[in-house]
């Protein structure tokens, strides 16, 4: 009886990863984390296709540098995903409810949690190590050694990664319990979504900017140990040579501070969970989750005409108090942050002084930095518009139906534009109107302004929803394809454009094509949007449509499938 | 005037709603009665549009209603069997955006949400959010929202759902007050003596059909039984409920 309890509380529990009363009617959770392990195993093709192409023995140094590169990609992957999973941790007040008046033991429900999350954790690993994990190790062992050096290779290569996740997924899960300990659980709430925020920046910025020190010299010199000693990637990596027979001096002291660091990570959270799983349980049970948000005044501006100003203040209200909504958000603004740091850092240490300008002036870096930021911000917020939130809830705005759809689409608009343009331009014009001369900084921001409407134009090009209320379809994105066509295409647009656009902004006439272009082809966009908006008859609040042509879906022998005789309404 | 003319609705093939046909008059409470699953709330969702009826009319003043369906929401007001809410949002909040969505006057609708608020006792929780609202609670939003904009048809589906007993007895002077007014209000409920009190008329649902459209005193008249209780079980409740409750108490003591 007990294991069986067991068994089902994980399977619903490892399935309730995604949230299942977002999706869509023929909505499938096991399909969208069949996508996000394809991603995952995509990245890890693309870090041994170089290994594929060019083959051979590595030098040292290089060997040293990928091993400290997966590393480093495997801790901020898992770090990023317990950031994700942070809701799921704990039993939620559903859970509570729906749960604890059955004959089902408290630490039971911890550990089924525990055990969801560590399988989802241990596939997540598999995934991004499905290529990495089995060539990778074999080119780092020398090659005059045989067989049972590569065996220790791939045994120490994977110890390792298990061990650097370990030790992450231990240390958030150490900050969130020792939050939800410490603190009353309405303020906890309202502050793990700014800690999961703030946890998601700090594993991309270090991530990005930890310095490069894998070489002898650089492990072993007295000015980087200070350093070294917040940066646990380089622990593992100290913790993999040793565990590979490297002899190395300079690795011992890494690897200390490895196990160490992955003890204290350990012991930390089990005794925060064995500390708190009961007072955080009851805490669950007695405390209402009081959103964010509820002041004591009735905050609601105008936005021009009702029905725009109940969409705006709709979306600004949900995307302000809707934890998930944020973090999703959140996932894409830091993946773009990264993206931004990835490519505007080598160009950050030396200023453009090309055309003869002095070295406070616009430079390439920043103007890529703007507008990728901007086209990140405007995807993402884009996307995030499509998850709904308490879909039962929609009839609201079905049964309040009484304008055209132009108008609604108009106000959906007006939402990105309000919450995903004007946040990124007006950190940008905060920052060019600081460093750069008025006269550049202006004649960027206009055409930042442009290129953002555009960009608002296209992404809303086949969308027929009102923000957060209509179900979702995991695979309709397909987030694959949107990653790597924003990697492969855009990165390559942006750079050119900006390039140009740094030539033209020393050049008015250039300038003046640049906004005529930009003017043109915002013109074509709209009208394009117009032409759409005129010609939807319905707005969508189902993403799956009824079918005209009913399908009886019979098994080969004639008869109909068992769960359409059940699910008859 | 609401009229139904023979209305359908199947779901995979199978019928929900089956050939319904009823008119529903301004100035008198119609009691929509059926047992679980017999299609009430199918055909209260057929009739504010959020499913489409696989055949038949829905006429409101003599005009189908999809022949102009903006037209005929901003006169309709719906209180759905399930408090479906934007729980994130507070009492006051989600009732200024469906105000807003209705394209209500500003100060027109600022004052009747004050005033709904103070008479169905939320004033002093309208900054909470929905999420910390009892059932009572909600279903006090869910009947604001319905009558904020002075609808001239009223659909009521379980509206007594979760209500404490003095709001109940409001709502239901209330109901009767509107129908007073010449509204014209269809009201589904299993709650039997409420009906029987407040509606001129009933209509009984058995699996889709219906089974009577009449007057209650035709219908204690017509089949010789003093109480809607009576007539009720008479046409729409097949089972014995004496031999199923012991059935059930046998089956989790075996």
């Amino acid at each position: 009886m007990t294991k069986l309890q067991f068994r089902v509380l994980c399977r619903v529990f490892l399935l309730r990863v995604v949230d299942l009363e977002l999706l869509a009617d023929h909505g499938d959770s096991v399909r969208l984390l069949g996508q996000f392990a394809a991603l995952l195993a995509a990245i890890s093709f693309l870090f041994t296709a170089p290994l594929i192409l060019v083959g051979g023995r590595l030098p040292e140094e290089t060997i040293w540098t990928m091993e400290h590169l997966l590393i480093a990609t495997t801790m901020v992957v898992v770090g990023l995903f317990s950031v994700l999973s942070w809701d799921s941790t704990f039993p939620d007040r559903r859970d509570v409810l729906v749960l604890a008046p059955l004959p089902i033991p408290p630490r039971m429900l911890f550990v089924a949690k525990l055990t969801a999350l560590a399988a989802a954790l241990g596939l997540s690993i598999l995934a991004l190590n499905v290529f990495t994990g089995l060539i990778w190790p074999l080119f780092f062992f020398p090659a005059t050694n045989g067989v049972l050096a590569s065996m220790r290779s791939l045994a120490a290569y994977w110890m390792t990664m298990l061990a650097a996740s370990a030790f992450i997924f231990c240390f958030v899960l150490c900050v969130q319990w020792l939050t939800a300990q410490f603190l009353p659980r309405q303020v906890f709430l309202r502050l793990s979504a700014f800690l999961q925020v703030a946890l998601f920046c700090l594993f991309l910025c270090v991530y990005f900017l930890e310095p490069s020190l894998e070489t002898i010299g650089a492990l072993s010199t007295s000015e980087n140990q200070r350093l070294l000693v917040w940066l646990p990637s380089y622990w593992f990596l100290g913790l993999f040579q040793r565990l590979n027979g490297s002899m190395q001096p300079a690795f011992a002291p890494l690897a200390t501070r490895a196990w160490t660091g992955l003890a204290m990570a350990t012991i930390g959270a089990v005794g925060a969970y064995l500390l708190s799983y009961l007072r955080t349980l009851r805490k669950i049970a007695e405390q209402p989750d009081i959103l964010p948000g509820s002041g004591r005044r009735n905050w609601a501006p105008s936005f021009g005409g009702s029905l725009r100003t109940a969409i705006v203040l709709f979306s600004l209200r949900t995307l302000l108090r809707s934890r998930q909504h944020r973090v999703i958000l959140s996932f894409y603004l830091g993946v773009g942050f990264a993206v931004v740091l990835a490519c505007v850092r080598p160009g950050l240490g030396h200023r453009e002084s090309s055309h003869g300008t002095a070295t406070a002036d616009a430079s390439l870096p920043l103007l890529i930095a703007s507008i990728l930021m901007m086209s990140i911000a405007v995807l993402g917020v884009r996307i995030v518009f499509s998850m709904p939130i308490a879909l039962g809830a929609n009839w609201t705005f079905r049964i309040t139906e009484i304008y055209r759809v132009p108008a609604y689409l108009s106000a959906t608009g007006c939402s990105l534009f309000l919450l995903a343009l004007c946040p990124v331009w007006a950190v940008f014009a905060a920052l060019f109107l600081f460093i750069w001369p008025r006269g550049q900084a202006i004649g960027h921001l206009v055409i930042l302004a442009a290129l953002g409407m555009i960009l608002i134009d296209l992404s809303l090009l086949r969308f027929r929803k009102i923000p957060f209320t209509c179900s979702y379809l995991p695979g309709k994105g397909n987030v694959q394809f949107v990653f790597w066509a924003c990697i492969l295409v855009v990165l390559p647009l942006t750079t050119l454009f900006a390039k140009f656009e740094l030539q033209a902004l020393h050049s008015p006439s250039r300038y003046a094509v640049v906004i005529v272009i930009l003017a043109i082809a915002e013109i074509l966009v709209r009208s394009r949007s117009v032409v759409f908006a005129r010609s939807v008859k319905a707005l969508s609040f189902e993403e799956v449509t009824p079918a005209e042509i009913l399908g009886l879906e019979l098994h080969g022998d004639g008869g109909a499938p068992l769960e359409r005789v059940l699910n008859r309404p | 005037m609401l009229a139904l003319r023979h209305v359908s609705k199947r779901f995979s093939g199978i019928p929900a709603v089956d050939d319904v046909t009823f008119t529903a008059y301004a100035g008198e409470v119609t009691g929509y009665l059926g047992a679980n699953g017999s299609g009430k709330s199918t055909t209260m969702k057929m009739i504010t549009g959020l499913i489409a009826a696989s055949s038949g009319e829905i006429l409101f003043e003599g005009q189908p209603i999809h022949d102009d369906l903006i037209a005929f929401k901003q006169r309709m007001g719906y209180v759905p069997e399930e408090p479906h809410l934007y729980t994130h949002l507070s009492g006051v909040e989600y009732l200024m955006m469906v105000a807003q969505l209705r394209n209500l006057a500003p100060r027109q609708s600022a004052e009747r949400i004050a005033g709904l608020l103070r008479l169905f006792g939320l004033h002093d929780d309208r900054y909470a959010p929905i999420s910390a609202y009892s059932k009572g609670m909600r279903q006090k939003i869910l009947l604001s929202a319905a009558l904020m904009h002075n609808p001239d048809l009223i659909l009521l589906d379980e509206p007594f759902s979760g209500l404490d007993v003095g709001s109940a007895l409001v709502l239901r002077s209330l109901i009767e007050e509107l129908a007073a007014r010449g509204k014209v209000v269809l009201f589904s409920s299993h709650e039997l003596e409420t009906v029987e009190r407040i509606c001129s008329r009933v209509v009984i649902l058995h699996h889709g059909r219906i089974v009577a459209d009449d007057s209650i005193a035709s219908l204690r008249t017509l089949m010789a039984l003093p109480t809607l209780e009576g007539i009720f079980s008479q046409l729409a409740v097949e089972q014995d409920t004496v031999a199923i409750s012991r059935r059930i108490a046998d089956l989790i003591q075996a």
